[in-house]
């Protein structure tokens, strides 16, 4: 058990944070727990600007349990998170994705009932009222915006659909198009890709890119090794609610211990 | 007969304010609450206070009613509102107990189990309008605006909040939507509409008692948005008229008993709702097919 401890030491140590960017979020020493069951076990881990960090671990590693917390959706027992020097613990949630940090849910969580426009559109009005700010030449900027964000996820001639009546990929493509309203500095993505088909996940990863070309900051929970190699800039390795590495991807990946713990071989 | 019918038309513009009031929170913002017959009752019993001790205007009365109304909507939603689901059906069926007790209970201002009687007819510019045809206009007056109303806000930006807190209140959270005000905003709105129906009724009969506000009159209320169609427009209109149509139907049809028409009533609005359910579950104005289950909070 000593050794494993040790062994896990050395390996953070050894893989240090990559990226000069500035840091925007900062996790410091956070704990959760659920009862007896330790979901978050004094996680570390900084985010910084213009890197794709993604999050790797087996299931019930304490990944998404991560995600809720930084979004408010869960409060941590302990420790702190900062974004941009700002502390986001005891904030609610709205309020901290109005500070800049919006996310996607595995389960997706779209407006159902709603058209895929009205979907993206709401996210884009700043005011919940009858009246918007900007008046009409505002209200034309949106929409204008809206139909270029369908135009990049391919959902231009499904504008006017309910969200419940798309398939699985256009209402991935859906949930994507959604946090690409939000104006966002930092995007939290909860398995975007899962379930995709090839030419769909093609479609996924050129558009990922390009919104990480034009300066989007991204942190992935994925399973999906060909978009953990293909995007990733850092790898952050979770087990039980533990972050046993950090660092680049090869050095992440090629890590005979953390393979086979993320394979379920914890004998080698 | 044209009494009948105009007795009937003026109920069902009441009711009509009531149902579309109640689809507001219930069809677009997923709040399933069993207490509307009580922002009723409160604007009924505010009106008809008003009227036997200061003045019977409606342009004083029916807003001051639905300040009541709302106020006391917005104490009790801010707690009930921290609850959800089920939850908060169980929670506002507290309320509609705790409700009808006040008014049967409260008798320095509510008259208790008798009721309020001897209010004056509605004064329009120095006028009353006791007349059942200027009274049904006075009834159209108002259903015409609230349905206006509830259009425009339904099609604006807070309605499209609505929606999505319907849909996920969790990804409403996620887009950096304040929910809490959001929803505490529909109920205070729809509580103060139905003060208005609340008022009229109060002028119409002349006379209130608790027996207009109890369960029943929520669960009806209910049934009339269902069957119409949760979360449409023309849904309540359609469920209001169709609901208030079957007793008259019923009591022409000379081959049922008619010492029994009330419970043959009961039997015909608990099947109908059965089978809408079934075959269409949207109600009859929204779309045939179910709706998926809720997604689930983080």
């Amino acid at each position: 058990m000593n050794a494993i401890t040790e062994h896990e030491s050395a390996m953070q140590a050894a893989l240090a944070p990559q990226g000069d960017g500035e840091v925007l979020l900062s996790i410091r020493h956070l704990n959760k727990s659920f009862g007896g069951l330790k979901v978050t076990n004094d996680v570390s881990l900084d985010l910084r600007a213009g890197i794709v960090t993604t999050l790797v671990g087996p299931n019930g590693a304490g990944k998404t349990t991560l995600f809720n917390q930084i979004t408010g959706h869960l409060v941590p027992d302990d420790g702190e998170i900062l974004w941009r020097g700002q502390s986001l613990i005891g904030r609610r949630h709205f309020q901290i994705a109005r500070m800049g940090i919006a996310r996607t849910f595995q389960d997706l969580r779209l407006f159902n009932q709603m058209s895929v426009e009205e979907n993206v559109l709401t996210v884009m009005e700043p005011v919940s009222w009858i009246w918007q700010p900007g008046g009409r030449a505002a209200r034309q900027q949106r929409l204008e915006r809206v139909h270029d964000i369908l135009a990049r996820t391919g959902l231009e001639t499904k504008a006017r659909t309910r969200a419940i009546d798309l398939s699985y990929a256009e209402r991935k493509f859906l949930s994507m198009a959604r946090i690409m309203a939000a104006d966002a500095r930092i995007w939290l993505l909860d398995e975007p890709a899962s379930g995709l088909d090839r030419s769909s996940y093609e479609r996924f990863l050129g558009l990922l890119r390009s919104e990480v070309a034009k300066g989007v900051t991204v942190c992935i929970i994925e399973h999906n090794l060909d978009i953990v190699v293909g995007i990733s800039d850092r790898i952050a390795f979770l087990d039980q609610g533990k972050l046993l590495a950090d660092g680049l991807p090869d050095e992440v990946l090629k890590n005979p211990h953390l393979a086979a713990i993320y394979f379920g071989d914890q004998t080698s | 007969m044209l009494a009948y019918l105009l007795n009937l038309a003026t109920l069902m513009c009441i009711n009509a304010v009531l149902a579309i009031t109640l689809n507001f929170i219930m069809g677009y913002a997923g709040i399933f609450s069993i207490a509307h017959a009580i922002f009723f009752g409160v604007g009924a019993y505010s009106a008809a206070w008003l009227a036997l001790h200061a003045s019977a205007n409606i342009f004083l009365v029916i807003p001051l009613a639905m300040l009541v109304a709302g106020a006391l909507s917005l104490v009790l939603a801010l707690p009930a509102l921290r609850v959800r689901g089920e939850y908060f059906v169980a929670a506002s069926l507290g309320l509609q107990v705790l409700g009808v007790t006040v008014f049967s209970e409260w008798k320095s201002v509510t008259g208790g189990l008798g009721g309020m009687i001897g209010i004056p007819p509605a004064e329009l510019f120095g006028h009353a309008v006791a007349d059942p045809v200027q009274f049904l206009l006075l009834a159209l007056c108002c259903l015409i605006p609230v349905l206006l109303l509830t259009s425009v806000l339904l099609r604006s930006s807070f309605g499209r909040n609505l929606k999505a807190i319907r849909d996920s209140e969790s990804a409403a959270h996620a887009c950096g939507k304040n929910v809490a005000v959001i929803k505490t905003l529909s109920v205070v709105i729809s509580a103060m509409l139905a003060a208005v129906a609340g008022a009229l009724y109060a002028f119409y009969m002349g006379f209130i008692n608790v027996e207009s506000f109890m369960l029943d009159t929520s669960v009806l209320l209910m049934a009339m948005v269902i069957i119409g169609g949760t979360g449409t427009l023309l849904g309540p209109l359609v469920g209001t008229v169709l609901l208030m149509l079957l007793p008259g139907v019923f009591s022409y049809m000379s081959f049922l008993p008619q010492t029994e028409i009330g419970s043959i009533q009961q039997i015909a609005y608990g099947l109908a709702m059965v089978l809408l359910m079934i075959y269409r579950p949207g109600g009859i104005v929204g779309s045939s097919s179910a709706r998926p289950a809720k997604e689930k909070a983080a």
